[in-house]
């Protein structure tokens, strides 16, 4: 199977940039330099790549919502606040193949005609910025950032900022406020970052792992990685899994990837000849999965659409037969509780409430009304809020409920 | 002009008008808690999300913008059960202590409660988050943060409005608070509108609280008297007593919003006693109480004896900032028109200076007197004298013999004031002659030949033209117990006892007959003067 | 009065320097302060709010919305341990159990002798080496009962 983001993540050695360069390393970007942005920008469009932070927007017609000619700077956020419950992705390309991202980043730089670029690094993740600090300045005295890249008459500048500690800040305009040194609060859109962003400048924000598939798109060619998945999930795509697996870790497959041949070949099966019990695929925020649910569907947008779930972040978390759903929807509650900004209403009472509610099931204090009690928040919050942290709550605690409601009614007295 | 649909109706509105600004112009109402016309959008509360057809999710109507051909819905199920979710939402961690909150009455959680609510809510105490309640916030402010919606009202506006930022929110999530750094009182002279636009019972007057509920508070129309700003208020009284000043929306003039100074002014009002009757000084240089008919009469015979002796021109007449137009009008066509004076003046201090004045890029003005700039529209300045001392000194030289004059202290405070009071009781001793038509009581007044006790600011009816040359009215409130008269009226009765043949029975007659005599005023209808004021032409 | 040492002021200068305007800076600044002061105090707020230029509300505001910008002093390590659902699954509370026993107090306590507190904390995105804590900029992963009983024993001695 092709790689296009893990090819060289196995090389102890890939963190030194002369060994990445030995390896072809930022040649995608000498020949992205010698392209006009906008035959750039037509190039990732046409690659269908899509956003591969959780949301899925493609990447290409993201780009060209940046206005041409304004008399403001351009910005390109790479957010890298990856805190998704069961996503550990962009981790380990950061932490393997950092100059990987320093490359995706200087090219979508280059196609915005963007000339200062942050990469917003969640602060837990201090380890990690020590390894991306230590490519970056590589890559400046290497000539690759600076004043003149790769001898070309374009500068740009690459910094690292770090986040520290909200989950929020992973959204887009959540992580802009954050950048601005404010409380981060998601914004009202419109106007949306493209006109608007960082310091009410243009800015694009994009995923690491977005960004990290930029090299080969170049170096290969738009049609090269269309070819790969299915019509409308373009590429290869990079799934975490982790919970009751053999071997969880980081994989990369093409998408449309059979959902289960992931769990038991690449992931290992279920250990301890446990049978499964469900799959949340795309992180904690998507839909769970019933075992059975799961025969069948392809890792790809649409079919995991298509079987009542998303692709999302590709964070994908595995339970087996021992797992009492309701705490695991507790815990997820929680974190959704813990993490809601508090700005606007129906997230900031709804997810607090449903938190507690659960804790009182898993305590044994619960009624039988409070689950469909549950079930109403997670209508009363749905589509009413400024962002969707709250619809990242209501579709676990409606899934959960749903699909395993007879576990819900054994922990209630009456 | 884009024309939309709202429930049915079409309206045009403005380019850039918001969904929920359009409803308003139709007359319909949209819930909302942190929507106010006077502070940027937020868009947190999520209680005016509307249907606007084509449009998959309910949007907010505060910043939506209406386009042409929109087809919105406000009140169908779907936004209905919206609206009722945010607000069982609202009550989840609210302590719902009703009885004894002070906001009852004006309350948006219980208002909007009877019309979209009334769910059971049934969460226990236990299971809501606790927060602080009573934080003394300063001399206008107290805070409970368990009440509070955290709509951000007040966090906007001493952020776009003061540019302090003083308050802000704390923490995250359902723990998320509002108040001042280390509970810090608000040292901020505007602070008290963060009570006014508090939709809830979070941020009460101190000076208010528990005093009286609101439902027992009767409403009138005013115009603050604290300085030449001229800000739109409303006054809440009960029984012949103020109980609160708040500020009345007007977009040329204060927006939603009234000084702390201005705000608290009723209390000086209230402050020291009242001159009650009509006295005269007898021979025995004691006065004595009159009945008005005596007094008037006494006045108009000795003016024109002093007029008749020594000319009009050894009689000053000395206008007071503080009193309406009407007043003034009638002073001047008494003064001028009968005892053929001329010499007319108003300035204690320099108000016609200090009128425009900025004392900060707010509100408040450095001229503490509602109407001097209608007292120099009627030309009740005398370039002659120079201002007070001017005359003081005239009537030391004995050009000046007799004064009518009238006194209103200001209602807001400044170390200056006892200076300019002293000047005007140092022109009462230097003439012969001396009528003063006051309100309060002084140690001075005991030396002035008659005293004529008048109703003030708030006790009557008038106009008060302000630095912008702005004409705006204000209502009776309250009566004094007493026999005062309104100035307007002291001045109708000296009028008819020296054979005027016009008469006034309402203030609003008075006006009438201002906006036809003088050339300033001229066209001006009481109408116009309501809300947002008329401007006086620039003569 | 705390202030910032020369080294330190040095770094806020080069951090000031890495934005086009200061305001972004406020956060990559109080980083730092929490570095030199422990954790932002009501004192540190009012500090970086009249170097930067903002009220003390308006900063203390901000760092009160960050979980990693302290509001309370901690140990000398502080061991945050993951609570979500991949170290949930994998056994963090086995592992929480051995911490309490160990240090003797509870989260968000400090140990007498001022070297350990601990707390629960949401996803370290250590799913796959589960279950995780994060102890300063260190990560230590694949947590049991036994390793975090040798982790504390090496940084006791530390």
């Amino acid at each position: 199977m092709i790689k296009t983001l893990l090819m060289n993540i196995d090389e102890p050695d890939q963190v030194e940039i002369g060994r990445v360069r030995e390896r072809g390393g930022y040649a995608a970007l000498e020949k992205a330099l010698r392209m006009e942005p906008a035959a750039l920008i037509e190039e990732v469009k046409a690659s269908g790549l899509r956003g591969r932070g959780g949301a899925g927007f493609p990447t290409g017609m993201k780009w060209s919502f940046v206005p041409k000619n304004s008399d403001k700077p351009t910005y390109l956020l790479c957010n890298a606040d990856e805190s998704e419950p069961g996503t550990f992705k962009d981790r380990k390309l950061m932490e393997c193949d950092p100059h990987l991202l320093i490359e995706g980043m200087a090219i979508a730089c280059y196609a915005l005609d963007c000339h200062l670029s942050y990469i917003y690094l969640r602060g837990e993740f201090e380890f990690i910025a020590h390894t991306l600090q230590k490519a970056l300045d590589e890559a400046y005295e290497a000539g690759i950032l600076g004043p003149s890249v790769c001898g070309r008459d374009y500068a740009l500048d690459i910094y690292l900022h770090l986040g520290q500690g909200a989950y929020i800040c992973g959204e887009e305009t959540s992580l802009i406020e954050s950048l601005e040194g404010n409380r981060g609060y998601p914004r009202i859109k419109p106007p949306f970052p493209a006109t608007h962003g960082f310091l009410a400048s243009p800015t694009v924000v994009n995923n690491v792992e977005t960004l990290c598939a930029l090299p080969w798109i170049i170096a290969n060619g738009s049609a090269a990685y269309a070819a790969m998945g299915t019509e409308k999930s373009k590429g290869t795509k990079l799934f975490s899994v982790s919970g009751h697996v053999a071997k969880p870790g980081v994989y990369e497959v093409e998408m449309g990837y059979p959902l289960m041949d992931f769990i038991n070949n690449e992931s290992g099966g279920v250990p301890n000849g446990r049978k499964l019990k469900a799959v949340i695929p795309g992180g904690s925020s998507v839909p769970v999965l019933r075992a059975e649910e799961c025969e069948g569907v392809l890792l790809d947008y649409e079919s995991l659409l298509k079987a009542g779930s998303m692709l999302g972040s590709g964070g994908m978390i595995v339970f087996d037969e021992t797992v009492r759903m309701p705490e695991a929807l507790s815990v997820i509650a929680d974190f959704y509780a813990h993490e809601s900004c508090g700005q606007c209403t129906p997230c900031r009472e709804g997810t607090g409430w449903a938190a507690k509610i659960l804790r009182n099931l898993i305590a044994g204090k619960g009624k039988r009304p409070d689950i469909d009690l549950l079930l109403k928040i997670a209508d009363m919050m749905e589509g009413k809020t400024i962002c969707p942290l709250a619809d990242a709550d209501v579709m676990p605690i409606r899934s959960f409920i749903t699909k395993f409601r007879s576990e819900f009614e054994e922990l209630c007295s009456n | 002009m884009p024309k939309l649909t709202i429930n049915g109706q079409e309206i045009e509105v403005e380019p850039g008008t918001t969904i929920i600004q359009a409803a308003q112009v139709a007359g319909i109402e949209i819930p909302h808690y942190c929507y106010h016309p006077d502070l940027p959008v937020d868009g947190n509360c999520r209680m005016c999300l509307v249907e606007v057809e084509r449009m998959p999710k309910l949007a907010i109507s505060c910043a939506t913008l209406a386009t042409e051909g929109m087809v919105v819905h406000t009140n169908n199920d779907r936004v209905k059960e919206s609206v009722r979710g945010v607000l069982e939402f609202l009550l989840v961690n609210h302590p719902v202590d009703c009885p004894v909150c002070d906001q009852a009455g004006e309350c948006r959680l219980q208002d909007y409660y009877m019309v979209y609510g009334l769910h059971t809510s049934e969460i226990p105490l236990e299971m809501k988050v606790r927060k602080q309640k009573v934080v003394d916030l300063g001399p206008m402010v107290v805070l409970d943060q368990e009440r509070c919606v955290l709509c951000s009202r007040c966090i906007r506006f001493f952020d776009h409005v003061t540019h302090t930022g003083e308050m802000q929110f704390f923490g995250r999530g359902d723990h998320v608070a509002i108040g001042t750094f280390e509970n810090r009182p608000l040292d901020n002279p505007y602070s008290g509108n963060v009570v006014d636009i508090c939709p809830v019972g979070a941020l009460t007057s101190r000076d208010f609280r528990f005093k009286c509920r609101v439902w027992f508070l009767n409403s009138t129309d005013s115009v603050c008297g604290g300085c030449s700003t001229g800000c739109s208020m409303r006054i809440d009284h009960r029984d012949g007593t103020v109980f609160r000043l708040l500020p009345r929306r007007n977009p040329e003039v204060n927006k939603s919003w009234l000084c702390d100074e201005g705000r608290m002014s009723f209390h000086e009002l209230a402050a020291g006693e009242r001159v009650r009757r009509p006295m005269i000084k007898g021979r025995d240089g004691m006065q004595a109480p009159v009945v008005w008919e005596e007094a008037v009469r006494s006045v108009d015979s000795k003016l024109k004896e002093i007029r008749d002796n020594h000319g009009a021109g050894s009689i000053l007449g000395f206008a007071s900032p503080s009193a309406t137009n009407e007043a003034l009008f009638l002073f001047k066509q008494y003064m001028a028109g009968q005892v053929g004076v001329t010499r007319f003046e108003f300035r204690a201090d320099s108000e016609d200076k200090s009128v425009t004045e900025q004392e900060d890029n707010i509100l408040r003005r450095v001229d503490k007197h509602p109407n001097s700039m209608g007292a120099i529209k009627l030309g009740l300045v005398s370039k002659e004298f120079g201002g007070i001392e001017g005359a003081i000194e005239s009537a030391r030289e004995g050009k000046l013999r007799a004064g009518v004059i009238i006194y209103f202290k200001p209602l807001v405070r400044r170390p200056t004031d006892e200076e300019a009071e002293s000047r005007v009781a140092e022109l009462i001793r230097a003439v012969e002659y001396s009528v003063v038509l006051a309100a309060h009581k002084t140690d001075w007044l005991a030396e002035a030949s008659v005293v004529l006790p008048v109703t003030a600011w708030s006790e009557e009816n008038g106009s008060y033209t302000n630095y912008q040359g702005r004409v705006q009215l204000a209502r009776r409130a309250v009566t004094p117990a007493g026999d005062m008269r309104p100035v307007w009226q002291v001045f109708a009765l000296l009028l008819a006892v020296s054979g005027a043949d016009i008469s006034w029975s309402t203030a609003a007659d008075v006006f009438e007959s201002l906006t036809e005599t003088e050339p300033a005023y001229r066209g001006i209808t009481y109408d116009e003067a309501r809300l947002p004021g008329a401007l006086v032409a620039d003569i | 009065m705390i202030q910032f040492n020369e080294e330190a002021m040095r770094q806020y200068q080069a951090i000031l320097k890495r934005y086009p305007e200061k305001r972004p800076a406020l956060i990559p600044v109080l980083i730092l302060a929490q570095k030199e002061f422990g954790w932002i105090s009501q004192e540190v707020a009012e500090y970086v709010g009249s170097l930067m230029g903002y009220p003390a509300s308006d900063v203390l505001s901000v760092a009160t919305f960050y979980t990693m910008l302290r509001k309370k002093p901690v140990g000398k390590y502080h061991m945050e341990i993951c609570r979500n659902v991949s170290c949930w699954l994998m056994g963090t509370y086995p592992c929480v159990d051995e911490i309490k026993r160990r240090l003797g107090v509870e989260a968000e306590e400090i140990t007498e002798d001022g070297k350990f507190s601990w707390n629960l904390t949401e996803c370290l995105g250590s799913c796959g080496t589960a279950p995780a804590m994060q102890v300063g900029d260190r990560y230590y992963e694949n947590l049991t009962p036994e390793s975090v009983g040798e982790i504390i024993e090496k940084l006791a001695n530390d």
